[in-house]
């Protein structure tokens, strides 16, 4: 939203007494902006402890705090997590991994990708306060992107919410050169907001946020492996279907981090758990074959390969010409 | 730069591409590589390969504006390679426009005032001193 700059021409109008007018003209228009800046900016309104099922009260212990030094909340902000979670990087280490000297600051996919380098899986929240309040509820330190300012003249910061208080509204944050700060949810949320409530949780490859579904959790953990490989993000694939068993996509990414771990007989396994949760998902009945082929089962990889050109689709091609093949 | 390189690159990789998404009729190849998550996720079959090559040139041309902002050139390889498809193509599209979170501001002295009361409104947070 553009802040009205009252009075701007002041200068241009002859006369005492329109000068007045125009500075009262100007004050008007300086109270209508800010009433309806707060407007848009009101406390968010949240339900019941009960209802969300998170405690009212939470504070995380055991997450360190790192002051920022100049422009370095990033950094910081990431030193804090990952030793949080058992990472031993310090803000030095971080600085040439994320840090972009002429820009003065860090951007948010460098952020995610400091957090993968560091054998850490982020997961993107998807940016409702509930979402927030339930991570911290199960543990997790949430990094948080704030403008501290007006969007016209934005102030971007990295802070870590680390604790929050429902009864007396709020938030607990590690942030820029003071620990433990606190911040009402409307000041919060009205300077996150901002960010469209970009927030991050940095987890150990096995374990999964509270509040993700596993179409987010699916793509954080694939953009992880390609990153950091299949074997690193083996652990992370079976955390997913256990959590998810209906979820076909989980076990082919599972069967493809066991194949590329050199477990092809458990990849076979989580192939046929993909076609038995998703009978329609033809790139898994296609890795299936293939991958029966590699075990020497010529009969059974050839019914994975008819079931997957039997599927109209962008594999259909492959899995005929592995038919011809043959 | 860019251009030139893209220029020499692209038929290259074009052909690379092409050539190795060509089915082998000659020799039966034994088991084949899986098709890979990342690969099932982005669905679209058809445009996946012409993605693959925009993605390599996208991931080199992230890497020379990572340079020009100042990033260790030694850093720089390291840095790109972590980053999703998706990011990449964030990156090389819209670094300028990205928010870099620094939190500095540089205002002038109406702003500055404006700042102050909505600080006191409790609608931002720019100065520390005013809670």
């Amino acid at each position: 939203m553009r802040f009205p700059l009252p009075a701007k021409r002041r200068g241009q109008v002859p006369g005492h007494r329109s000068r007045l007018n125009a500075r009262l003209a100007g004050v008007v228009l300086l109270m209508l902006g800010l009433s309806l800046l707060s407007g848009c900016a009101s406390a968010p309104r949240l339900a019941s402890p009960e209802a969300m099922g998170v405690p009212p009260r939470v504070q995380l212990e055991g997450v360190p705090f790192h002051a920022q030094r100049e422009y370095q909340c990033g950094p910081a902000s990431l030193a804090m997590v990952l030793n949080a979670s058992g990472v031993d990087a310090t803000v030095d280490e971080l600085i040439p991994q994320v840090f972009l000297p002429h820009r003065e600051g860090s951007v948010q996919p460098e952020m995610l990708a400091t957090l993968r380098r560091q054998g850490r899986v982020p997961f993107v929240l998807d940016g409702r306060f509930e979402s927030l309040l339930e991570e911290l509820a199960a543990g997790h330190p949430v990094v948080v992107m704030q403008n501290l300012s007006l969007p016209a003249w934005p102030m971007w910061h990295y802070a870590v919410a680390i604790g929050y208080d429902l009864d007396d509204r709020l938030m607990t944050l590690h942030s820029g050169e003071e620990p433990e700060r606190l911040e009402s949810f409307r000041r919060f949320d009205a300077t996150w907001a901002r960010s469209e409530r970009w927030a991050v949780v940095a987890l150990p490859p096995g374990e999964l946020p509270a509040s993700t579904g596993p179409v987010r959790s699916l793509q954080a953990i694939a953009d992880f492996e390609r990153a950091q490989g299949p074997l690193a993000a083996l652990p992370a694939w079976e955390a997913l279907t256990r959590r998810w068993p209906e979820a076909a996509m989980g076990w082919f990414a599972l069967g493809n981090a066991r194949h590329g771990g050199g477990d092809p007989r458990g990849a076979a396994e989580a192939f046929r758990r993909a076609t038995e949760a998703d009978p329609q998902l033809a790139v898994a009945w296609l890795n299936l074959g293939l991958t029966l082929e590699g075990l020497d089962a010529p009969e059974r990889a050839r019914e994975a390969f008819e079931r997957a050109a039997a599927l109209p689709g962008p594999w259909q091609a492959r899995a005929e010409e592995a038919l011809d093949r043959r | 730069m860019m251009k030139t390189v893209a220029r020499v690159l692209s038929p290259l990789l074009i052909l690379c591409l092409v050539l190795g998404s060509l089915p082998v009729a000659a020799a039966p190849s034994p088991a084949t590589g899986l098709i890979s998550t990342q690969e099932a996720l982005s669905q679209d079959q058809v445009s996946a390969d012409r993605e693959r090559i925009s993605e390599i040139l996208a991931r080199q041309e992230v890497q020379d504006q990572l340079v020009a902002q100042g990033v260790d050139p030694a850093e720089v390889e390291a840095r790109v390679a972590a980053l999703s498809d998706a990011e990449v193509r964030q990156m090389a599209d819209q670094l300028e426009q990205l928010p870099a979170g620094a939190s500095v501001i540089g205002v002038l002295f109406a702003v500055f005032v404006i700042l102050l009361v909505t600080d006191i409104l409790g609608l931002t947070n720019a100065f520390p001193f005013t809670r």
